[in-house]
């Protein structure tokens, strides 16, 4: 008797936590209540976080430190011409922005200013194989919010989707879960680039069977949406897919960003509108 | 303070849980959180019960960044058999054995990708068997090496 009724308390309290459990499921889905917690616990979680990434910061460093001279001079010749080059690009590209700026002003529109950046670096990626989140260095500390663009050298990466003090998590474009609004720079056409949660590409739907669109075709943001500032390079169309039975027209683009590659990021902040 | 191991060998997977691999093996990453919990509710019934599945599922599904709840579920789930089975279990071959934690194993990697569908990201099947399987190969180190520590730190 005792035996049954301690085996009867036991799965009572089973069926307890998992009602708990699913509330808390459907909750923390639906609501954003439970960030709190979330952040809380994570940011205890942080040293583990650490602890795992020294690996790969002690390789990084050994690395760096076992460089040879000759190489160093070679990369160092290399960084110079590159230097010079960007240097006269960027004289170029003062002329074109202040042009810019003046036939804004011509036309009456808002000018455009620089977007603030935060320079971050990639701590960890995420774990779970069916996601595409990397975990980021920076956090609301450093002043990131959740809503910023994250970009590498060539393209757009992803959003921040939590916020720590000292860190944050981001979403990858490439995530099943993500959608970025695009444009096309050659035609203009307005669409949106959905995540498959692969690294390699991104998939534009529904686009109707008239839309002028070519293999090799450009996508840059189009500041739809308010989340993306626009006119970042986000992917380039690699394969287009007709429909005839529907009609539509649907493209792979391979994102522009190194998404599983880049180690140093860029946080942007929106401008105020 | 004797307990300590229990935890130092719960943090100790939950590093191991969250350690970067390359995407190709991540499918086969042994869930060692669960391992180490088996073993514990199988060893200490009393002291690693249904509460105790539940706050690792917890910090799990923060470090993991899933919903809350997600793991916490499986986990709650597969202490609660293994709460009606250990007495059996215990005195199995190691062999024997290893195909019960598989069992456990997948229900928990099962439950977890469940969840995962219902959020409209469906996990193609034959993914499901790789992780458990791993784990299964791996249970007899665990148990081993777990028992021994439990035998130094003289739990029981």
């Amino acid at each position: 008797m005792k035996n049954l009724l301690q085996a009867r308390g036991a799965f009572l309290q089973a069926l307890f936590l998992i009602v708990i459990c699913i509330a808390m499921m459907i909750f923390d889905h639906r609501f954003q209540h439970l960030e709190v917690v979330r952040s809380n616990i994570s940011f205890a979680l942080a040293p583990l976080r650490y602890a795992v990434s020294l690996p790969a910061i002690a390789g990084n460093w050994a690395g760096e430190w076992f460089t040879s001279h000759k190489a160093l001079l070679e990369e160092n010749e290399a960084l110079r011409t590159e230097g010079r080059i960007l240097n006269a690009r960027l004289q170029k590209l003062q002329v074109l922005a202040e042009e810019n700026a003046r036939l804004r002003n011509l036309l009456g529109s808002a000018a455009r200013i620089n977007d603030e950046v935060i320079i971050a670096e990639l701590l960890s990626v995420d774990q779970n194989p069916y996601r595409q989140l990397i975990e980021i260095n920076k956090g609301s500390d450093d002043g990131v919010e959740i809503g910023h663009a994250i970009i590498d050298d060539f393209g757009v990466m992803g959003q921040v989707i939590h916020v720590n003090p000292r860190s944050a998590t981001t979403i990858l474009i490439s995530d099943a879960e993500h959608a970025t609004p695009v444009q096309f720079i050659r035609s203009g056409t307005r669409s949106v680039a959905f995540g498959r949660g692969t690294t390699d590409s991104l998939e534009l739907r529904y686009l109707p069977a008239t839309a002028d669109i070519m293999i090799g075709d450009e996508l840059v943001t189009s500041g739809l949406g308010g989340r993306f500032p626009p006119d970042y390079p986000v992917a380039e169309v690699i394969e287009i897919r007709e429909d005839q039975v529907r009609g539509f027209v649907s493209a792979l683009a391979a994102p522009r960003a190194r998404l599983d590659s880049s180690r140093q990021v860029l946080v942007i902040q929106p401008r105020q509108q | 303070m004797r307990y300590l191991v229990i935890y130092l060998s719960l943090l100790l997977a939950l590093v191991l849980m969250i350690l970067p691999l390359p995407e190709w093996v991540e499918i086969y990453r042994p869930n060692w959180v669960a391992l180490v919990l088996i073993y514990w509710s199988m060893a200490l019934p009393k002291r690693v019960g249904l509460w105790f599945a539940f706050l690792t599922g917890i910090v799990v599904d923060v470090s993991q960044g899933t919903l809350f709840g997600q793991h916490t579920l499986a986990l709650v789930v597969i202490i609660f058999i293994n709460m009606n089975f250990y007495q059996r279990i215990r005195v199995l071959t190691m062999p024997q054995q290893a195909i019960y934690v598989f069992a456990l194993l997948l229900i928990n990697q099962v439950l977890v990708a469940w969840v995962e569908g219902i959020m409209g990201r469906p996990t193609p099947i034959l993914t499901f068997f790789g992780a458990p399987f791993i784990g299964t190969l791996i249970w007899p180190w665990v148990f081993v090496l777990l028992r021994d520590i439990r035998r130094k730190a003289m739990l029981r």
